[in-house]
């Protein structure tokens, strides 16, 4: 039997809050991974949190910056002039349309894949992500920690700059092997790279590959990820400078 | 849990489990058009609209959509066709039609927002719904066409555009590289015409699509889409193991399950050695299958089945099942099975016909033509060249299905996703200890299959289930199991030597095959001999030998997959064939033009392979060419892809983009058209009160448009429209035999029986038409516009024939019957061309456009036609560049899943182009060879010799992904 057993629908963070200090609940944001993911598991029993009705849906500009609600959908998102074309640009190669139209930008950093391009550009945009709890933390530091089962609610982001993003894949549209995303800042570069670690990782841009052990797998060897990290960090800063 | 669902403007209230996905509850309301393709999101065959946006219902909980509004096709399904249905059935965007309820809904939420949109926008939104069949061409164009008629724009009819020949037909066109092909639409046909072909009402016309009203609104049309009262639903549990003994099964626990009806494995069921290739009779040896075995020879191999009341409590059962296995060792790679000490795959005693058991060797293949050791040993130059190619899978988006039940008077009807009705009916029949007269197949509309289908895949599973349960029971398999279980492209180490003189003619080619046909023979002698006789009888040479070992081992099962063998041996071919140009000095083209078959030349390898090979001196006289326009399609072809441009080196090497090669990449393609003296196709035709006619053929429509195809030929034959021919296919009870969609064979085969039928049919038309005129001689009546004409102009209807028959005078049933099997193989020809990039840093290739010109005779229906040939050439793209099974060390298969298995989507196709070339095959209905197949030849071959064009590097390995490319480059470095 599938491990869902139960769906919760809360219409207020303190309510999901509250049914999430069960240690067998799990949150539901767009679904598109948990879902296949817990159906497909049959050890256990999981009930779904699902924020669908908490609101975390809006896209706001204040200060210079612009904060995501946990909810905003990707497609929403990639068609937001307030999230720079960089950002756009990297939502919409993220997933297909149809997916786009169902993942959010929460599920999307929760789940943190190593090969997102997204989480990337977010990354070299400073993203800040903001907790339930009102705390906050560095996307890479959520990245390296997880969430601890806190209600991701925004993620807070620095929309200025230039940005580019150099890819190598099977396919013009496939999820790279290997992406790099530059973003000018008033004080330099910051460069991201996917493929090449357990996460996706922000390097130093004037050493970009250095100390990188990349995993191996049958899209691409541990030592052509490294060449190719190298080659598109260089045409990424190089593109943005 | 209750929850309340609007679904297309009607509230319902619902009680669900959690876990529920959108996609099964939406089916069980009785939504047809939302279909499964996978369990995670990638195929988008199960996408509808939530609140107006596209949203994936298979990985959608029901839950989550209570509240909002939920919108399939079936909400715009009137008598009349809304605008974008009427644009996907007016452009032929429908092949199978599997997902096109998806694509329909996605264009509804496009056009909503944004009523002009790019094309790039198009394919944006198609980006998310898969398709194996179309390659996107018509869809794009049926959704940029459904924008215009919404705006109120004017649109042209969809018509084909008609070309100017540039060849008489037998010279080499003289291009020159200012001159340009018309503009049209990608998806319009191009269409160059001959002399030789007269002109016709129905045949090669672009008629709408016989089935296209049933695709195009979702309606109940495939395997899943029928309800039956009572059904079981079957799981198949599956080894884990890549070679195991299977010690010991315990299924109490199982058995005892609450819900749980039968459990089978090798213990309670009959050990009856079968092949699972749909093949004619007798299906070649050896018999080294049973339903179920006390072996597991592959990761995924069958260990036993359950069926039960939910699939939820199948999976559950499956689970208790408890098994020993006692792990062996295992081999992948075919070379590596052939070597002393590797594990013996098929030790059972009771498997005979395995040529050298010990060696893993199941078969043997040799055959040549004069003395191909002189013939080297007196050539002028000597190469030799090995190729490997992969393991690759058709993927089609509709899983096998099959549900299987007695039928009120105890006999097995099993409707199925199959190619070959009939030999799964026959195949059957041993399994299950049944008679062939008390078991029916039917084919419904199948979601694509491409060879895949061409198998006993499921049959017997759920025919045992409905003994062991007297029960419907219906086995779907899973995205994975699909992957892991069902059928692939066999993989091949190709060893090509030829010998050529110093004028480039070629006097000796040996091909060495070592075949990799994993742990079961299914499809792998003819598959093999495919490869033989496509690889040596391209090019005219006095000299040939093929030798071929044919290997099991311990992958995934590899079996029929459109091109059967061709890909892999023109892959090898072509490359080869291009090396030699260039170590010679010679013209590519020039150099294969000078070698290649033309018309009248003998074709003298191909009796000599395959299911009817002959032996030396059993023929009197070889087969011959008899209809070949490739200098027309070299020409066409060598236009649209500006071809000079391969030999500019500022066009290869791009100023502006230092890491940046270009190049061209041309492949000679020739292929097959049935199989001779074997494939047969029944028709019958009967006259209705109205004029109109039931035709039912055997012949299985897999999205190609066979029953379109065939209905056009009757309709030619009888001077009527085509929606006159109410196509029935197939059924064993009810339609004649054929031996299935396969070998490019059922518009020459299936075809030319319906023209028979139809000319015995319009025999007595005629006869009865000509006494109601009062002619004498019926021979002189002319059928046409649905009327039987007289000389002097006067006429009856053939209502009135048909009433007249059936109820006014000397009554009787006007039908008529026809069979055909063909002593003949007449070939298609194409030309295909690859533009590529290659970033020469990180070894990604880009592949910018791909041009096919085919003669492929008469295109019956230029629609479908080029549509197939749109089709074939992205899947041969992804054969080329990106598909390829990853295995782990223990034989598990890495990527099982759509997305790291990666198909081509619609927002990254290269540009594609087709040309359909005329040429008038006598021996074809109307002219008609095949066209399904020749598109999957060229493209692997191109893409490689493009990026020789580019880089001055040869890779003789597929695929080439950009980790092959880059060692390649620094090899060559």
């Amino acid at each position: 039997m599938s491990s869902i057993v139960a769906y919760h629908r809360p219409t207020s963070l303190d309510e999901a809050a509250e049914l999430l200090t069960e240690s067998n609940r799990s949150i539901l944001a767009g679904g598109t991974a948990i879902v296949p993911e817990k159906r497909a598991d049959h050890t256990g029993e999981v009930e779904m949190v699902d924020l669908q009705a908490l609101g975390l849906d809006a896209i706001t500009a204040v200060d210079g910056r612009v904060t995501l609600g946990a909810m905003v959908r990707l497609a929403e998102f990639s068609t937001d002039p307030r999230v720079g074309e960089l950002l756009g640009d990297l939502a919409r190669r993220e997933l297909p349309s149809a997916m786009r139209n169902q993942a959010t930008i929460g599920g999307t950093v929760a789940t943190g894949s190593a090969d997102s391009v997204l989480i990337a550009g977010l990354l070299v945009h400073d993203a800040q992500v903001e907790f339930h709890d009102g705390g906050s933390l560095p996307l890479d530091q959520v990245l390296a920690e997880g969430s601890g089962g806190t209600i991701i609610v925004a993620v807070n982001i620095d929309p200025t700059g230039a940005g580019a993003i150099m890819v190598t894949g099977r396919t013009p549209a496939d999820e790279p092997i290997v992406a790099a995303v530059a973003r000018s800042t008033t004080d330099g570069f910051r460069l991201a790279l996917t493929g090449v670690a357990s996460t996706v990782i922000e390097v130093d841009p004037s050493e970009p590959v250095s100390g990188l052990e990349p995993p191996s797998d049958f899209r691409g060897s541990s030592e052509y990820r490294l060449s190719v990290a190298a080659i598109l960090s260089e045409r990424a800063v190089k593109a943005v400078a | 849990m209750d929850v309340s669902l609007n679904l297309n403007g009607t509230t319902h209230c619902l009680s669900i489990e959690a876990h529920e996905t959108l996609l099964g509850v939406l089916r069980g309301l009785g939504m047809t058009s939302v279909r499964f393709g996978s369990d995670t999101g990638e195929t988008g065959s199960s996408a509808v609209l939530i609140d107006g946006t596209l949203v994936n219902t298979d990985i959608l909980l029901a839950a989550q959509a209570a509240g909002h509004e939920v919108t399939t096709v079936e909400a715009f399904n009137t008598a009349e066709l809304d605008p974008i249905q009427a644009a996907f059935v007016a452009v032929g965007a429908l092949q199978s039609g599997y997902s096109a309820p998806a694509m329909i809904l996605g264009a509804h939420a496009l056009l909503e927002h944004n009523p002009d949109p790019t094309e790039s926008e198009v394919r944006d939104l198609l980006s998310g719904i898969l398709d194996r069949e179309t390659a996107y061409v018509k869809p794009v164009e049926a959704i940029l066409r459904a924008a215009a008629v919404l705006r109120g724009d004017d649109t042209d009819p969809f018509e084909p555009l008609i070309l100017e020949p540039m060849t008489d037909g037998f010279k080499p066109a003289v291009v020159d590289p200012t001159d340009t092909t018309p503009e049209a639409p990608r998806a319009v046909p191009r269409i160059v015409p001959s002399p030789d072909v007269p002109e016709m009402s129905v045949v090669g016309k672009p008629e709408i699509k016989v089935d296209a009203i049933k695709l195009v609104k979702g309606n109940p049309a495939f395997t899943d889409d029928f309800e039956t009262r009572n059904l079981l639903v079957a799981k198949v549990l599956r080894s884990p193991y890549a070679h195991a003994r299977i010690v010991d099964i315990d299924d109490s626990a199982a058995r005892a399950f609450p819900g749980v009806h039968a459990v089978l494995h090798y213990k309670n069921t009959p050990r009856v050695k079968y092949a699972s290739g749909g093949q004619s009779y007798p299906n070649p040896h050896p018999y080294d299958q049973v339903s179920f075995d006390d072996k597991v020879r592959h990761v995924g191999d069958r260990v036993a089945a359950v069926a039960a009341d939910t699939a939820d409590i199948a999976e559950e059962a499956i689970r208790l099942i408890e098994v020993s296995y006692e792990p062996l060792p295992a081999v992948f790679d075919e070379r590596e099975a052939l070597a002393p000490g590797a594990p013996v795959i098929h030790d059972e005693p009771d498997t005979t016909e395995i040529f050298d058991r010990d060696r893993n060797i199941v078969h043997h293949i040799e055959a040549d033509r004069g003395d191909i050791d002189h013939a080297l040993a007196s050539a002028d130059h000597v190469f030799e060249q090995t190729f490997r190619v992969h393991q690759v899978q058709s993927t089609p988006i509709e899983p096998h299905i099959s549900v299987a039940w007695l039928d009120s008077d105890e006999r097995m009807v099993v409707r199925t996703a199959t190619q070959v009705p009939f030999h799964t009916r026959r195949m059957l029949a041993p399994l299950i200890g049944m008679a062939v007269k008390d078991i029916r197949i039917i084919k419904p509309r199948i979601g694509g299959g491409f060879g895949a289908k061409q198998e006993m895949l499921i049959e017997d599973i759920v025919a045992h289930l409905a003994i062991a349960t007297r029960r419907p029971v219906k086995l779907e398999l899973t995205r994975e199991e699909e992957f892991i279980s069902s059928r692939t492209r066999h993989p091949q180490t190709l060893t090509f030597k030829s010998g050529v003189n110093a004028d480039g003619t070629l006097i000796a080619q040996s091909l060495r095959v070592i075949g990799n046909t994993g742990p079961y023979g299914a499809h792998g002698y003819t598959v093999q001999t495919v490869t033989g006789l496509r690889g040596l009888s391209s090019y005219n040479c006095p000299n040939k030998r093929f030798d071929c070992d044919v290997v099991y081992t311990n992958i995934p099962v590899p079996g029929a997959y459109r091109g059967y063998g061709a890909p892999q041996a023109e892959f090898a071919l072509e490359s080869h064939m291009e090396d030699i140009a260039h170590r010679m000095g010679l013209d590519p083209i020039e150099f294969k033009r000078q070698n290649w078959v033309k018309l009248g030349d003998e074709l003298d390898i191909a009796p000599h392979l395959g299911e009817r090979a002959v032996a030396e001196g059993e023929l009197d006289e070889y087969p011959r060419v008899t209809s070949c326009g490739v200098e027309e399609c070299v020409a066409q072809a060598s236009r649209a892809i500006q071809w000079h441009r391969h030999l500019d080196p500022k066009w290869r090497r791009p100023a502006d983009r230092p890491t940046v090669r270009r190049g061209i990449g041309f492949a000679f393609c020739m292929h097959g058209t049935a199989i001779p003296f074997l494939d047969m196709g029944g028709c019958s035709i009967k006259l209705n009160d109205d004029g109109s006619f039931n035709m039912l053929i055997g012949a299985t429509d897999l999205g190609t448009g066979a029953d379109t195809v065939i209905g056009q030929i009757a309709a030619e034959v009888l001077g009527v429209r085509l929606e006159d021919i109410k196509v029935y296919s197939s059924d064993t009870d009810m339609t004649p035999f054929d031996t299935g969609a396969y070998a490019s064979s059922t518009t020459y085969i299936s075809g030319t029986a319906a023209k028979i039928a139809a000319e015995a049919v319009r025999k007595r038309l005629k006869e009865r038409a000509a006494r109601l005129l009062g002619v004498e001689e019926p021979c002189t009546i002319e059928l046409r516009d649905n009327r039987a004409w007289a000389p002097d102009g006067s006429s009856v209807t053939l209502e009135e024939v048909a009433l007249d028959s059936l109820h006014l005078e000397d009554q009787e049933q006007i039908m008529g019957t026809g069979s055909y099997v063909s002593p003949e193989c007449p070939a298609p020809f194409g030309a295909q061309f690859a533009e590529i990039e290659v970033d020469i840093e990180t070894g990604q290739v880009t592949v910018v456009k791909l041009v096919m010109a085919v003669d492929c005779g008469v295109a019956i229906n230029p629609v479908t036609a080029s549509g197939q040939v749109e089709g074939g050439m992205a899947q041969a793209l992804g054969y080329a560049h990106c598909e390829e099974y990853a295995l782990d060390d223990e034989g598990r298969m890495l990527n099982a899943r759509l997305g790291p298995y990666k198909i081509y989507r619609a927002d990254e196709m290269p540009d594609l182009e087709v040309f359909l070339v005329q040429t008038m095959e006598d021996s074809g209905p109307f002219g008609a060879k095949a066209v399904a197949e020749i598109p999957k030849d060229g493209v692997a071959p191109a893409i490689r010799n493009a990026i020789l064009n580019a880089t001055g590097v040869a890779i003789n390995d597929l695929p080439f992904t950009p980790e092959r490319v880059w060692r390649a480059l620094r090899a060559d470095s």
